[in-house]
């Protein structure tokens, strides 16, 4: 190969790999990072995103170089050279590649090894997925329960999945970490969040009708807030009344799928709750009974306009009394709304 | 009887169709006519099974229209379809004890366009018809796209609700998949192999019209489900149970539409394998045959071996609905993940089966427009063995976050990076054929060119995600999205079309209008990088793939990506018009206009109907472009006297 072909390769390598690389750093790639799992994610997508820049060069250069260089003049109707192949460049471009996907293999595993590093005295938190609502309970915290994660800023905390119904996934984006609930396994991820602050919960895997609206959110706090919203908390889950019963319809995610004006819930998947006295008239049942089997048995009556076998039958599941609080709820909500 | 063209044996005499029946005869003459009663009838007989069994066990309620829908609509009424268009005839006649008929071969060839629409056993009338159907499951897959785009224009619900778009999108992907791209390099291969191995048709020309007709079955079933109650099924084309368990009835229609797509694949498997092996012209050695021969022998080797786990899958999921196992309902005992497990150990491998075809069809091209040998041939056919090996050890890589034991992460990204390996080989072995070489800028080199700078993309975002941190946080977001259309559109889709307008003077005995051909490529080429680029960086910044509503702060890209989409679903209208107008008014082509050396060109546009007068003596390789004197093979009786110098 000539000199002057060698140079001009290079020229336009190093005019492609500008470029990507431009692409590469223009726009913001990666959201912002909160949590340690995070930074290391992004050091191996940066790493990989080096090589990658490097390949795409080599190869652009090449195809570019031979589309200019070696398109057909008019009128030539010759063959090119019969050349057939060259071992050494053959073994080259197989061993190049090779090294360079081992090398992001071992950075991954080390990088994969210390992000599923827990510790020895992380935060438990059990997630329970459901169509289309995030539960989180704290068991070193007597079991309390929420639907809005919070988390103490630089405490390795370590999550324990499960889903009552269909596979549902976790993922904040800013901690970089996602791990799937699955329906009859428990999962696990750790997650050590460094920033403070409030980011979107997104559940990432399909799961029905309400996918795009199972959302949460998870709040990074210092640890003296944490501690004193924990022991706020767990004072007030006990005690009846329109509180317990907003408390269950909150935490068990109703207003993902539904509306109802006095939680403020906007939700479009099922029927607008704020109008169960008249289906109740429809259905020809007294409201309270019919509030309670359209939890418990969600198939008995289905509202027009609605498809049937969308809303999960596992609210029957709920204890006497959240359930009785949460009927209470709603019949005396829907009655004033109207 | 007018003899058209002996082999040189006399073996081969075309026979002119028996005349069309008249009257009654018609109900019993295999064709549309006894369709019309052969399907209420076999519907009948797979309902009458289901409600005799169910009456009999005194089950409540006897009219199940889960198990009629399966028995009924989607088993017995399809083979009522194939038994009354004469599918089957040849068979049930031996089967029953008639005497083997001698072959008159009049189900070979066409002479008008209604030959098209019967069982036919001709592999280049089976190619066409195969090609035809599957770019018509292209333009439906491709308007659910359209609204799917639409509807996420801008955040909010605008067209459709989320039971439609789950459906939309479910059905775009399974109809691209199952009922384009695989069977479209079928339908190729299914042209152009028994043409390059010198070959007078497949090895079994009625398992190879049987494998057709099943595959329209299975695209009606995927288009008929938006009819089914609850709508078309909607858990993605990946079909994850329980999710897929738990839906409505439609779900029933994709489990059986893969089923029949599914079996049309692996008997065309079966019939390649068997036709590669046993009807290879002589002299053409293993280590002579085309790269697109090569390609059609790997994939096949990788749907004979994996397609069954597929079918396997969507049985299991069938079964737990209306048999009430469970295979994968933790309820009763079942394991969630076994699904995915076995999904992913056909659907991986089948990523190669949908992009090693394409390969073949690269390496023509690109042989044949820089006028140069391939660089490095056996090195270009070792890399796609490396590639089947090592695409049966790479399906969990799609499960990184599934739950899956931990321990199985690190091999499988191993051996998923190790997959680039004889990936980029190709890539550099092509352009090491473009090296030097004099390129020909024709409308298939053009798809050539570009499906190497778009694949190489789709290949690297492929190592992203083989790298397990990555993989964890882009899982499920619209950086999947990007890197499977980069993957299969400008990966297998540029292949087939690059294959179409290689292929089209061959098949049509018109030559496509060179003009239009590249005004197609570049604005598909374009619009196509502008729909699917930015879906990467929506991806990684936080937006997950499967929602019909989205976050405000992604909307001004989901707009600028949607214009782009539906520019590109403008640019495929050029193609419809150049394809369908050339071949009625294009000029005629003559037999080799590409002045190619594979076998397929040595013979007329379109090939007689068996395809070489003689069958061809192979004496040296098919890309020995520029090498003074060098022959593929030696065609016509010009054996006799050249045969003493040949090497044998």
């Amino acid at each position: 190969m000539r000199r002057g072909a060698i140079l001009q390769l290079t020229v336009l390598a190093l005019i492609i790999g500008g470029l990507t690389t431009a692409v590469a750093v223009i726009p913001n790639w990666l959201p912002p990072t909160a949590a340690e799992q995070a930074d290391r994610i992004d050091f191996v997508f940066w790493y990989v995103t080096i090589i990658c820049i490097v390949i795409y060069a080599v190869v652009g250069a090449a195809l570019v170089y031979s589309v200019w260089k070696f398109r057909v003049r008019p009128d030539d109707d010759a063959d090119g050279p019969p050349i057939h192949g060259h071992t050494g460049l053959e073994i080259g471009w197989t061993a190049i590649p090779f090294g360079l996907v081992t090398s992001m293999a071992i950075i991954s595993a080390i990088v994969l090894a210390r992000n599923d590093h827990t510790g020895s005295n992380p935060l438990k938190v059990d997630i329970t997925a459901q169509q289309f609502a995030w539960t989180f309970t704290y068991p070193q915290h007597d079991k309390l329960t929420t639907n809005i994660l919070r988390l103490p800023v630089n405490r390795p905390t370590r999550f324990t999945l499960q889903a009552l119904d269909v596979i549902h996934s976790f993922w904040v984006p800013e901690f970089g970490q996602k791990q799937d609930a699955v329906p009859g396994i428990r999962t696990h991820i750790t997650v050590t969040p460094n920033k403070i602050g409030t980011y979107p919960i997104i559940c990432t895997e399909l799961c029905g009708l309400g996918h795009a609206v199972m959302r949460s959110t998870v709040i990074v706090m210092p640890q003296d807030k944490f501690t004193a919203w924990v022991n706020q908390s767990g004072k007030a889950v006990s005690g009846g009344g329109a509180a317990a019963g907003k408390a269950v319809f909150v935490s068990q995610g109703c207003g993902a799928c539904h509306t109802l004006q006095a939680a403020k819930s906007t939700g479009k998947v099922g029927p607008d709750l704020d109008k169960l006295p008249d289906y109740a008239q429809q259905a020809g049942m007294p409201l309270e009974q019919f509030v309670r089997e359209s939890i418990v048995d969600p198939e008995a009556y289905v509202e027009k306009g609605f498809p049937p076998n969308v809303m999960p039958p596992t609210f029957k599941s709920l204890p006497k009394a959240q359930l009785n609080a949460l009927v209470k709820f709603l019949v005396d909500s829907s009655k004033a709304a109207k | 009887m007018t003899e058209v063209a002996t082999n040189g044996h006399g073996a081969h005499v075309e026979h002119a169709p028996a005349p069309p029946p008249t009257g009654l005869r018609r109900f019993t003459a295999p064709g549309w006519w006894r369709v019309l009663w052969m399907m209420p009838l076999f519907w009948g007989i797979g309902a009458g099974i289901v409600l005799l069994l169910r009456w009999y066990a005194a089950w409540d309620p006897l009219w199940e229209w889960n198990a009629l829908v399966v028995v009924a609509f989607l088993t017995t009424m399809p083979i009522g379809f194939l038994a009354g268009l004469g599918a089957f005839d040849y068979w049930v006649h031996y089967a029953l004890g008639g005497e083997t008929l001698p072959e008159d071969h009049s189900g070979h060839g066409a002479r008008s366009w209604k030959d098209y629409f019967r069982v036919n056993t001709d592999h280049k009338v089976i190619g066409i018809q195969y090609l035809v159907t599957t770019f018509s499951f292209f333009v439906i897959g491709g308007l659910a796209a359209m609204v799917v785009r639409a509807e996420l224009a801008k955040p909010g619900m605008q067209i459709t609700d989320n039971q439609g778009f789950n459906g939309l999108f479910t059905v775009h992907a399974t109809l691209m998949i199952f009922l384009f791209v695989i069977p479209a390099f079928a339908g190729l291969a299914n042209y152009v192999v028994p043409l390059m191995l010198g070959a007078p048709d497949m090895a079994f020309p009625r398992l190879n019209a049987l494998s057709f007709w099943l595959l329209p079955i299975g695209g009606l079933m995927l288009v008929g489900s938006f009819l089914a109650p609850g709508g078309p099924p909607a858990a993605g084309w990946t079909g994850y149970a329980t999710l897929s368990t738990h839906l409505p009835m439609g779900t029933l229609f994709f489990n059986m539409a893969v089923q029949w797509a599914g079996a049309s694949s692996i008997m065309t498997a079966l019939n390649f394998l068997v036709t590669i092996i046993t009807m290879r012209a002589p002299g053409m050695t293993f280590w002579r045959m085309p790269l697109l021969v090569w390609a059609n022998f790997t994939t096949s080797l990788l749907v004979v071996l994996a397609t069954p786990f597929i079918a396997g899958s969507q049985f299991f999921v069938m079964f737990d609905r209306i048999l009430h196992t469970h295979f994968f309902n933790p309820v009763g005992g079942g394991y969630a993940l076994g699904y995915q497990h076995i999904f992913w150990f056909y659907s991986h491998p089948a990523v190669y089966i949908m992009v090693l075809p394409g390969f073949g069809i690269i390496s023509e091209i690109i042989a044949v427009f820089a006028r140069k040998p391939i660089f490095g041939y056996r090195l270009m056919a070792l890399s796609m063995l490396a590639i089947l090996v090592l695409g049966f050890s790479v399906w969990a890589h799609h499960m990184f976050v599934s739950g899956m034991a931990d321990y199985l992460r690190v091999p499988m990204m191993i051996t998923t990076l190790l997959i680039a390996v004889p990936t980029g080989v190709k890539v550099f072995n092509w352009l090491g054929t473009l090296w030097e070489g004099r390129i020909h800028f024709t409308t298939p080199m053009l798809w050539a060119l570009g499906f190497i700078s778009t694949f190489v993309i789709g290949g690297l975002s492929g190592v992203y995600l083989g790298a397990v941190p990555i993989d964890i946080h882009t899982s499920d977001t619209y950086f999947i999205v990007a890197h499977i259309h980069y993957v299969l559109f400008g990966g297998s889709f540029f292949t087939i079309m690059a294959g179409v307008y290689y292929w089209f003077p061959k098949m049509t005995g018109r030559m496509y209008n060179e003009a239009l051909g590249k005004i197609h490529f570049w604005t598909t080429f374009i619009a196509f990088n502008l729909t699917f680029f930015p879906m990467h960086l929506i991806g990684t910044r936080g937006m997950p793939r499967r929602v019909a509503d989205y976050a405000p702060q992604f909307a001004d890209w989901n707009l600028f990506i949607s214009i782009c989409s539906f520019a590109l679903g403008a640019s495929i209208v050029i193609f419809f018009y150049n394809m369908i107008h050339s071949w009625k008014f294009g000029p005629k082509a003559p037999g080799n206009p590409w002045h190619a050396l594979t076998l397929e060109w040595q013979v007329s546009s379109p090939p007689p109907v068996f395809n070489f007068d003689e069958i061809p003596q192979v004496i040296g390789s098919p890309y020995e472009y520029g090498v003074p004197g060098a022959r593929h093979a030696l065609l016509n009786g010009a054996k006799t006297h050249e045969l003493e110098e040949v090497e044998r």
